[in-house]
């Protein structure tokens, strides 16, 4: 079972959140948008070398900075 | 007793078009997070009696993590709860995430009505939701409206009457996760769709490289539309009517006015060759309106025509997205390209949206860029109509040097303001195709808002500006300033009025300089001048409220710099 941030995730690819690192304002506002431990997401581009990633989890599509992206660890589902 | 009703629901769910509908008031809306920055009330009549209607900021959670989430929680505990009435407004294409902020809602004891927005897309998106179901688990009525069309508002407004709050257990944010996890298995039903058109393109648009080049074409076709809608206005429409039928009937009853005094100076203002002549007379009959009606007013058509259907489309969050890498070298993040692009509309929505931003640090870059480097429409349209004569390369030219001075700019000031800027965590709206109806309606607002906002000050402005002129006020502040404009900037002394009334209206002061004679470099420095120098007296004022009075005068301090050093080097450096 591989552990990665959502940068190092490929585009294209699905992974399972599970844990979200860093400040605990960033946790609170995913888990508002939905975005929590235990959820599936997909990655669907990421813009540049340092860009923001935009990813699809239900039916919602974030689009979050470079910074927020690598506090989120995922356990690559495929 | 029922005295108010909140509008609450996540963002860009289409609270604020569910608040036309009720109220009747009309605001702006568009297909993007965080579109209403000003509280907004209104009023909705009961049977006999009018209950306040308050639009409230989009919240995903009632457990604040953001300012604009403070501000709603903070109204909603301002009143007793047994006066107020919630409408918790939902976007039924993605019932899941909405549905934190309703059980929360009435976990907290708030009579609360479901209003299951936009569930005519949800049906085009094979979502189906049983309706009766939902009414059971909540307990509390739902009600599926659709606020373009206005369908469903009717029966919203039966449901306030007999909505009471419901009793809930209060869980943690997980155990309420799990639980939306069973509403939804239990009344929403998802048709399997394939990947249609608009998929891909939402796609599409958010990938490296596809996403590129549709943003410059994008880009290129918007930059397109609006000089051809605009000067399609202008030759088809107003100039004729200016030319072909003002203008005659104007000279057949001023014309032969004996004495040419005050009052012939004041409307009509100078004669060029014994002809009126629109650009150069600068009378409150003559140039005053052709400036507004007949330069202006056509490119706030156009510009404001692609705008919307920009906004309602939703492509600007993902401009954002494409746009963040570079606007972070700025100190800023992708979403700051909503606040510039309203600012080439006007700075002052423009600036008022920096309220998107989360970090002052972040405000006070974005306000300065603007107020700086973003010219306005009336602006851009005086610059294009004059310095356009002289060939579309100066008319680039001025952009070229505002661009180059937000670079500049934006990079010095990331380097030197203590503070770091947050990054960006937002909402990609889908792509939602608005009906014409509603386009031509924000499209009315807007034009409306410029005509009630514009032309009174640009009327006023021409005649104070006449009178000044002809008792010879304005040669003080001309003696005084004549030596740093003419040594510094290279113009002539009579600029120095112009380069004042842009602190009025930046319209009017470029239309000033075209009876000066100024060589094309002349021009082309005074121009670009009026766009980085002082804001105008409303941008001013905004401003002030946003910043504060500390940093409206660290951004003033930086405005004149940027103007004194950026017009020396024009005149020192450029050759013709």
């Amino acid at each position: 079972m591989k552990k990665i941030s959502l940068i190092h995730l490929k585009a294209g690819h699905k992974g399972k959140v599970i844990d979200i690192t860093g400040g605990s304002n960033l946790a609170a506002r995913l888990m508002s948008m939905g975005l929590y431990k235990g959820k599936e997401l997909i990655k669907l581009s990421h813009i540049g070398l340092r860009g923001p990633v935009v990813i699809k989890s239900g039916r919602t599509i974030l689009a979050l900075g470079h910074g927020p992206a690598a506090k989120i660890i995922l356990e690559v589902t495929c | 007793m029922l005295k108010r009703i909140y509008l609450a629901g996540n963002p860009n769910v289409g609270k604020s078009l569910v608040f036309s509908r009720l109220t009747g008031v009309q605001v702006i809306s568009s297909n993007y997070p965080g579109t209403t920055v000003e509280l907004v009330k209104g009023w909705l009549s009961l049977g006999d009696e009018k209950i306040e209607v308050v639009d409230l900021p989009g919240a995903y959670s009632l457990e604040p993590t953001s300012k604009a989430e403070e501000v709603a929680v903070s109204l909603l505990s301002q009143y007793p709860k047994d006066e107020i009435v919630v409408i918790n407004v939902l976007d039924s294409t993605n019932l899941e995430r909405n549905l934190l902020l309703t059980l929360q809602l009435i976990e907290k004891g708030f009579p609360t009505v479901v209003c299951l927005n936009m569930c005519d897309d949800a049906l085009h998106r094979g979502v189906h939701i049983d309706i009766a179901g939902l009414e059971k688990i909540l307990q509390c009525p739902v009600v599926p409206t659709c606020a373009v069309t206005g369908k469903g508002i009717k029966a919203l407004v039966e449901k306030i009457k007999i909505s009471a709050p419901a009793v809930r257990a209060k869980f943690s944010h997980e155990e309420l996760w799990i639980e939306i996890g069973h509403i939804i298995e239990n009344v929403q039903r998802l048709e399997h769709r394939h990947h249609r058109f608009r998929e891909r393109l939402e796609d599409a648009s958010v990938q490296p490289l596809t996403g590129f080049f549709i943003a410059a074409g994008v880009i290129y076709a918007a930059f397109k539309f609006v000089r051809f809608i605009g000067e399609g206005i202008i030759n088809k429409i107003t100039d004729p009517v200016f030319f072909d039928l003002y203008r005659p009937l104007l000279e057949k009853f001023t014309l032969h006015w004996q004495e040419k005094g005050f009052w012939f100076h004041l409307l009509i203002g100078d004669l060029i060759g014994g002809k009126i002549d629109f650009k150069q007379s600068l009378g409150v009959l003559t140039t005053a309106p052709y400036i507004e009606f007949g330069m202006v007013l056509p490119y706030v058509v156009s510009f404001y025509f692609i705008l919307s259907l920009l906004e309602d489309i939703g492509y600007l969050p993902r401009l954002a997205i494409l746009l963040d890498n570079f606007l972070h070298r700025l100190g800023l993040h992708g979403y700051a390209i909503i606040p510039v692009l309203l600012g080439f509309g006007c700075n002052v929505p423009g600036i008022l949206s920096t309220r998107v931003l989360e970090s002052k640090r972040e405000r006070f870059i974005a306000s300065t860029i603007i107020s700086i480097g973003v010219p306005c429409l009336p602006l851009q349209a005086m610059i294009i109509g004059l310095l356009g004569s002289f060939g579309g390369l100066y008319v680039g030219g001025v952009y070229l040097v505002l661009f180059s001075i937000i670079l500049i700019l934006g990079l010095i000031l990331n380097r030197l303001l203590p503070g770091y800027s947050p990054e960006f965590l937002i909402e990609i709206p889908p792509y939602r195709f608005p009906p014409l109806g509603m386009l031509a309606r924000k499209l009315f607002m807007r034009i409306r808002a410029f005509l009630f906002e514009a032309v009174p000050v640009v009327l006023a402005g021409v005649c104070f500006i006449n009178i000044l002129l002809y008792f010879r006020l304005f040669d003080f502040v001309t003696g005084v300033f004549a030596p740093v404009v003419k040594g510094i900037f290279g113009l002539p002394k009579e600029a120095v009025v112009a380069l004042v009334i842009g602190f009025f209206r930046k319209d009017v002061a470029v239309g000033m300089l075209a009876p000066l004679g100024l060589s094309i470099k002349q021009m082309f420095i005074a121009a670009t001048l009026l766009a980085i120098s002082f804001p105008c007296v409303a941008t001013f004022i905004v401003l002030w409220k946003e910043l504060g009075f500390k940093d409206l005068v660290k951004s003033v301090f930086i405005m004149v710099s940027v103007s004194v050093i950026v017009g020396g080097l024009l005149n020192l450096f450029m050759l013709r």
